[in-house]
Parts: C-alpha cells; sequence; structure tokens
C-alpha cells in the first residue's frame, strides 16, 4: 500500500468562499422612513467574488438594506440611514462620493424590468458611452454583444438590434437589464427579485450568468424563492422584522440554520 | 446526459460521484491487501489496514454532508434525485465492505500467531480478489450508466458463493480432523463469509446502478448459491 491516504487530502473544490477579502463591510447600518425603524443594526460583510443572497418576508428590510449599499436610499425624502458602509475601506456616505459614480461601481437589476426606451443596442450601450469605457465603435459593438451573450439574450436579438428594447418580452427586457447593468463593468451588482417575471428556463440561464458573473465581481441578489437563493449564492443573510437574524454559508444555512427563526422560515413555518 | 444549464449543479454530482470512486478504490485496495496479510502473515500490513478504515469511514461521513447539501440547495429531481438517493446507498454498502477488510486484517494479526490451515490462505485470497472484481465491477457500472454490466454483476455474485461453500466444508474437514485447528478454522469461517457479504454489497450495488438507470428495482430473483445456511437433505 503506498503512502496512506489522509482525510486532509481530500477537497471538494470549489467550496472556499471564507477566505475572499470583504468588498463592502456595513457596521450598526439602522434606517429609518419616517418614524418607522426599518432597519435594525446591521453588520455584514459583504465578500469579494461571491454570491450573497439576502432572503427573508415580506418587509423584514432585505430591499431596504440592499438599496442602502448604492444609495438609492438617497432618492427617498423621508428615508435616512445611520451607521457605516464601506466599499473596499471608503465609506460610500462620505460626502465627498458623488452617487453617480457610486452607482457605476456598484449597479442594480430591478425587479420589474425598466429599459430605457432606446433601441437595444442603445439600452447597453448607453453605460460605456457616457463613462467612456469604449474608444471607438468597433470596441463599443464587442461591449454590446458581449453583454447581451452573457444576459443569454443575444442569439434572440441579434438581427433587430436597432429594434426598441420596450418591444421585447418581459423576459427578454429583464436579461437586456442584466446586459445593461454589466456593461459598465461594475464591482458589485445588486439585483432585486431579478427573476421573479421570468420562466424557468430563463431563470436558469440568469441564474447561470450570476454564477459566471461572480468570478469578476460581487453579486448581491434579494429574491423571495429560498430554492433560488440555495442555488445561486455561497452567503445567505436572513433577515426578519429589520433584524439580521443570521448571516452564513448558504450550505449551512440551508442545511443547519443556526438561529431557530432561520429554521422556521425555510421550512415554511413563519412566513 | 445533456449538462444542466446551471453548471455548478453538475459539478456539485460529479464532485459526490468522485468521492464515490475514490472510497470505493479505498475498499477495493484494503480488500486485496488485507489477504495479502492473510497470506505473508504480515503484521505491519494488517496494522495499517486497520488504520486506514477511518479514511474510508470518513468519506462515507463527507458524502453524506454532500448529498445533504445537494438536497439542500438543489432540490434534485428524476435522473438527479435517483443518482444522489444511489449515492446514498452505494456509501453504506462501501463502509460496510471497508469494515470487512479491516476485521479480515484484525483476525490475520490473531491467525500470524497460528499454525497455519494449509490452502486456506490462498483460497481466501483468491475469493478477495473475485469479490473486489465484482466491486469493481458494480462502481464501474454506476460511472457509466450500465445496466447489463450491473445485471452481469448480479449474476456473478453466484461463483463467490460457491467459494464460500467449498471453503466452509473445507473448514468444517479441518475441524473434524483435528480439534486444534478450530480456533484458526473458526476466524477463517468468519473472514470467508465476510468476504463473501461484500459480495453480496456489491450485488446491492448493482441493483442500485439498476434501479438508476431504469428508474425501477430489478424484478426476478437473484441467483443464489449459498446454501450453508440451509438444512441438509435427508435430516429434516
Amino acid at each position: 500500500m503506498e503512502g496512506p491516504i489522509q482525510m486532509k487530502d481530500i477537497h471538494i473544490e470549489e467550496r472556499v468562499v471564507s477566505d475572499h477579502k470583504a468588498k463592502i463591510t456595513a457596521r450598526g447600518v439602522q434606517v429609518y422612513y419616517g418614524t418607522n425603524h426599518a432597519l435594525k443594526d446591521v453588520d455584514v460583510d459583504i465578500l469579494a467574488g461571491t454570491v450573497t443572497a439576502f432572503i427573508g418576508p415580506s418587509g423584514c428590510g432585505k430591499s431596504t438594506f440592499l438599496r442602502c449599499l448604492n444609495r438609492m436610499n438617497d432618492t427617498v425624502s423621508s428615508a435616512r440611514v445611520v451607521g457605516e458602509i464601506l466599499l473596499d475601506g471608503e465609506d460610500i456616505y462620505d460626502k465627498r462620493v458623488d452617487p453617480v459614480q457610486l452607482r457605476a461601481k456598484v449597479g442594480m437589476v430591478f425587479q420589474k424590468p425598466n429599459p430605457f426606451p432606446k433601441s437595444i443596442y442603445d439600452n447597453v450601450a448607453y453605460g460605456p458611452k457616457i463613462h467612456g469605457l469604449t474608444r471607438n465603435k468597433a470596441e463599443l459593438d464587442e461591449v454590446v454583444e458581449s453583454c447581451l451573450r452573457k444576459a443569454a439574450l443575444w442569439n434572440e436579438v441579434k438581427d433587430r438590434l436597432q429594434a426598441p428594447g420596450t418591444g421585447l418580452s418581459g423576459g427578454q427586457q429583464q436579461r437586456l437589464c442584466i446586459a445593461r447593468a454589466i456593461a459598465t463593468s461594475p464591482e458589485v451588482l445588486l439585483m432585486d427579485e431579478p427573476c421573479s417575471a421570468l420562466d424557468p428556463i430563463a431563470t436558469a440561464q440568469v441564474e447561470e450568468l450570476i454564477d459566471e458573473l461572480r468570478s469578476q465581481f460581487s453579486v448581491v441578489i434579494v429574491t423571495h424563492s429560498m430554492q433560488q437563493a440555495a442555488r445561486v449564492s455561497q452567503k445567505t443573510a436572513f433577515f426578519h422584522l429589520g433584524n439580521l437574524v443570521e448571516y452564513g454559508e448558504t450550505g449551512q444555512i440551508f442545511t443547519n440554520p443556526k438561529d431557530p427563526r432561520t429554521e422556521s422560515y425555510i421550512t415554511g413555518r413563519i412566513g | 446526459m445533456e449538462p444542466h444549464i446551471r453548471s455548478a449543479f453538475d459539478k456539485d454530482l460529479e464532485g459526490v460521484q468522485a468521492l464515490v470512486m475514490k472510497m470505493g478504490g479505498l475498499v477495493e485496495d484494503a480488500l486485496l491487501q488485507a489477504a495479502k496479510a492473510l497470506e505473508t502473515r504480515d503484521d505491519d500490513l494488517a496494522e495499517r489496514i486497520r488504520a486506514g478504515d477511518r479514511v474510508i469511514d470518513e468519506l462515507e461521513e463527507l458524502v453524506h454532508t454532500e448529498c445533504a447539501r445537494i438536497i439542500a440547495l438543489r432540490a434534485p429531481t428524476a435522473s438527479d434525485l435517483r443518482t444522489v438517493l444511489t449515492v446514498m446507498r452505494i456509501v453504506a454498502s462501501l463502509e460496510r465492505s471497508g469494515d470487512y477488510a479491516k476485521n479480515l486484517a484484525k483476525r490475520s494479526l490473531v491467525l500470524a500467531q497460528m499454525q497455519p490451515i494449509s490452502g486456506s490462505a490462498g483460497s481466501i485470497t483468491r475469493m478477495a480478489r473475485s469479490v473486489v472484481g465484482l466491486l469493481k465491477d458494480s462502481l464501474d457500472a454506476f460511472v457509466a450508466r450500465d445496466a447489463v454490466m450491473a445485471e452481469d454483476v448480479r449474476r456473478r455474485d453466484a461463483e463467490v458463493d460457491q467459494m464460500y461453500n467449498a471453503l466452509f466444508r473445507e473448514f468444517l474437514t479441518h475441524m473434524m480432523e483435528d480439534p486444534r485447528n478450530i480456533t484458526a478454522c473458526m476466524h477463517l469461517h468468519f473472514i470467508a463469509k465476510n468476504i463473501e457479504r461484500v459480495g453480496d454489497h456489491a450485488t446491492g450495488i448493482a441493483e442500485q446502478v439498476i434501479y438508476l438507470v431504469k428508474g425501477r428495482m430489478p424484478e426476478e430473483e437473484r441467483p443464489k448459491n449459498d446454501v450453508t445456511s440451509l438444512v441438509p437433505r435427508g435430516k429434516e
């Protein structure tokens, strides 16, 4: 018998995410809408190269927290954000930070598809154009094609790139929005229920896309489908009544949650 | 099979099947080496096999954890679900077979202190080789999703049963000839019986493969040749 095999020689590949660095660090984040205390003292590290899922019942604060991460709450006049959110160590709520520049780095895909009233091509090309990311038309064409391919939309639209984006079906519009969001090469991509309007095959394609995107940036996804959170993410955070109840490795959350509230929620006993 | 749109699912399934094959390789090796330790009266080798069983046990745990993850995270259906269920049953059989190899090694340490029973170690080795062949083919059938090959394993287990019957009679003869052989023959008999059981586990794996491929367990009774537990004719 050649040297005995030890358990430490046996690994399951691709499981190790815990040694990834923190991309976003949130400490003591509180959000108030007027007098309503929507988010209570959230501490969390969003890791680079990782898909993080936020789950929880409606009104638990998961979307609120997501919107803090690229200052979308600035647009809600009654909202007040307390605490600290750092992107690569820099406070995104610092006065010197331009929210528009921040949102180029922290892109977002919404629940309802919202393409610009422009052509399919221009929807994707818009970001790279205004941020000056390409030098000429050929480069821009390339970016548009690669983003549409990544979003699993290219084959359906390649012959009608000049048609209006709003003329696509709901599922296609959503994939167009994803293509648009990744066209500026963001560092973090926030997705709020990105698949709720898609059929199962398009959902599977978008989920595969999310998994690919992870090699380039952090993805944070809010979803009501626990199965989707289980399938696409490496880390899961469970929110309940404005509290971050549990945050951990997705496999652990779905096989052996620590908090009884998490267990109740994922097994369908509380909502 | 077409790959899944979500390639991570394929990776998970392949990963867990690779662990099964690794475990199978360790069990096959442990059985052959344990027979060799018996034949060559090699105590060091026997000790190494006893210690090596821990890795087999831990691999089973790891596969269980992985299967739990796949069920929780991927909600497998149809052939994917059958794969996961099959994997769980295969590793249980492999773990048990590993225990038998360990037991063989343990008994070979005791037997090394005694007068050898002529021809027995060679017969045990031959039987171990046959059984390892069954185990290997059943796992190959699993990887290839080959129900025909699995059927063949089911049939061939009868040969192992015959080898066991022959050894059973041989040991009886030795014991009747000289009562001082009884302790050694009892140990040897347990070894033979355990190897025969590994054959049954290989057959069980083959049946799981048939379930995996066809979606149902094989219908017809499997041929059996172990007659030692039957009452001899004329004495009923």
